[in-house]
């Protein structure tokens, strides 16, 4: 089980979307909440920063080049970091979209009308939840 | 020598139930089966120590495989937990998606991509384990 990286103070979060402007407000919304913020626009960018860090949070959108794309990289966030929290931008939470969810081990689905903001309000909250709930072992350097 | 991995399957109709332990008997688990809600988890509750718990979603009452799911994914150690519907929705698969449930299949079953999915998740869940303890 992966062991989180809150024992060394600093929190990386990873947010992968297509848009620069889009990613450029989840930057600043993480970056004040704590997180130091890695972005990706495209998914060799996204697999190159997952070799270089440990990310706690991770926030990718379903589409990076073509729809659906962004499935597979939220499969590989949760098998390369396991306790990790891991949130999927969707153009409509359907049952297909919630079953591509499911199966890629992701947490939550957000809509894309959604504002950053509260993306990022209730992503911090879900992460929070996820890691007090978790045995003493996983979450920390004993 | 190594053990089998050990599944409960669960689903009120007999033939899926009957194909379902056939199928993945051959695939290497040892297999138990329960036709309810209540005769899983009280297996479940009794043996307390199964890789992975595969439900059907409706059964005696709707949606209770989630029932089910709550009460294995409370198990230490946890086991893999799967879901298989032909009444899959939007409310069930985001009920699902907050248990939170390993993998969620429609039914018809694709037979083939479960076992290769169940053999991933096991392998994934074991070495969890191990590296836990």
């Amino acid at each position: 089980m992966a062991i989180m990286s809150g024992w060394r103070g600093t929190k990386f979060a990873l947010v992968v979307h297509p848009e620069l402007g889009v990613l450029s407000q989840y930057q600043a919304l993480l970056s004040k909440s704590g997180f130091t913020t890695v972005v990706a626009r495209d998914l060799p960018t996204a697999l190159l920063a997952i070799t270089q860090h440990y990310f706690d949070v991770s926030i990718v959108s379903s589409q990076l080049s073509e729809a659906g794309d962004g499935w597979p990289l939220a499969g590989v966030l949760h098998l390369v970091f396991p306790g990790s929290y891991i949130g999927v931008l969707v153009p409509g939470a359907d049952l297909l979209t919630l079953q591509s969810a499911i199966n890629s081990g992701v947490q939550d689905v957000y809509e894309i009308t959604q504002s950053p903001k509260s993306v990022v309000s209730a992503v911090v909250a879900a992460a929070k939840l996820a890691e007090s709930k978790r045995p003493p072992s996983e979450g920390s350097v004993q | 020598m190594l053990r089998k991995p050990s599944l409960l399957i669960v689903d009120d109709e007999p033939n899926v139930l009957l194909t379902l332990k056939l199928v993945l008997e051959e695939d290497g688990y040892q297999i138990s089966t329960a036709g309810s809600f209540a005769e899983a988890e009280k297996l479940m509750l009794a043996s307390g120590n199964f890789d992975a718990i595969l439900t059907d979603l409706w059964m005696e009452k709707e949606d209770i495989g989630l029932e089910l799911a709550r009460s294995a994914s409370k198990l230490n150690p946890r086991p893999v937990i799967v879901i298989f519907t032909g009444y899959g929705s939007a409310g069930n698969a985001r009920a699902a998606l907050g248990v939170p449930v390993d993998y969620f299949a429609l039914k018809p079953l694709d037979v083939d991509e479960l076992k290769r999915v169940l053999n991933r998740l096991v392998v994934a869940n074991t070495a969890e384990r191990r590296w836990q303890s």
